[in-house]
């Protein structure tokens, strides 16, 4: 077959850029460490939240040094808790479920965002080093209320933080 | 191929189309630019990412 030197041009061409999408997505998730958000939560009886330790109470708990996990509850049409407080510079790992029907929980204008569906539980661990205000919503539509289910992401400065609620 | 009206017959390798290749390194290199945009400054800039 006779192919023309241009046309092997760009056919390797396209290959190398083939082969530069593929890197830079295996730097992201090896270099910077991102994570897809996946089934690592587990499973839950979703007609059973308020028997389970962590959303019986959905709340914020710290769990190490700058380390929080919340515990939300994402039903129609609310989050709980509302708002979540957290100090700067600390890791928190979200873990998400749902009583009713499909939510989605997503951190307004970041790469925070995910689905939440009854009997599951949605993990995902973010690092927050500045403070602000964050809001938080549902993207799937939900039911009547949908257009008003949000809630709040506060990042607190360290020294303004209180501990006020998490060590019952 | 070769009628009346052909002016000059040139081979498969004589034939270089400028014009084509031009406008394909155009493209790749605008594919290029946007794709590092779009990972490193949109994606990669756009914290809170989730990261476990």
């Amino acid at each position: 077959m006779n192919i023309h030197n241009y046309e092997k041009l760009w056919l390797v061409l396209a290959m190398v850029m083939i082969i530069g999408f593929i890197s830079t997505v295996v730097y992201g998730a090896t270099a910077v460490g991102i994570e897809m958000v996946n089934d690592e939560g587990g499973t839950i009886d979703s007609t059973a939240l308020e028997e389970d330790d962590r959303f019986a109470e959905p709340r914020v708990e710290r769990v190490g040094d700058n380390e929080y996990e919340a515990y939300v509850v994402a039903r129609q049409f609310i989050f709980e808790p509302d708002p979540i407080e957290i100090p700067a510079n600390s890791t928190l790992t979200f873990y998400v479920t749902s009583p009713d029907v499909i939510h989605g929980f997503e951190v307004v204008g970041t790469n925070a965002n995910a689905m939440v569906i009854p009997g599951e539980v949605t993990e995902l661990t973010v690092e927050l080093n500045e403070p602000g205000e964050y809001g938080i919503l549902c993207n799937e539509y939900c039911g009547g209320g949908h257009h008003t289910m949000e809630g709040k992401l506060i990042v607190q400065p360290e020294d303004e933080f209180e501990q006020g609620g998490n060590d019952e | 191929m070769s009628g009346e009206n052909t002016v000059r017959e040139i081979g498969h390798d004589e034939f270089d189309p400028y014009g084509t290749l031009a406008l394909i390194l155009i493209y790749f290199a605008i594919l290029s630019v946007m794709w590092v945009f779009m990972y490193f400054v949109e994606f990669l800039g756009n914290d809170l990412t989730v990261l476990a």
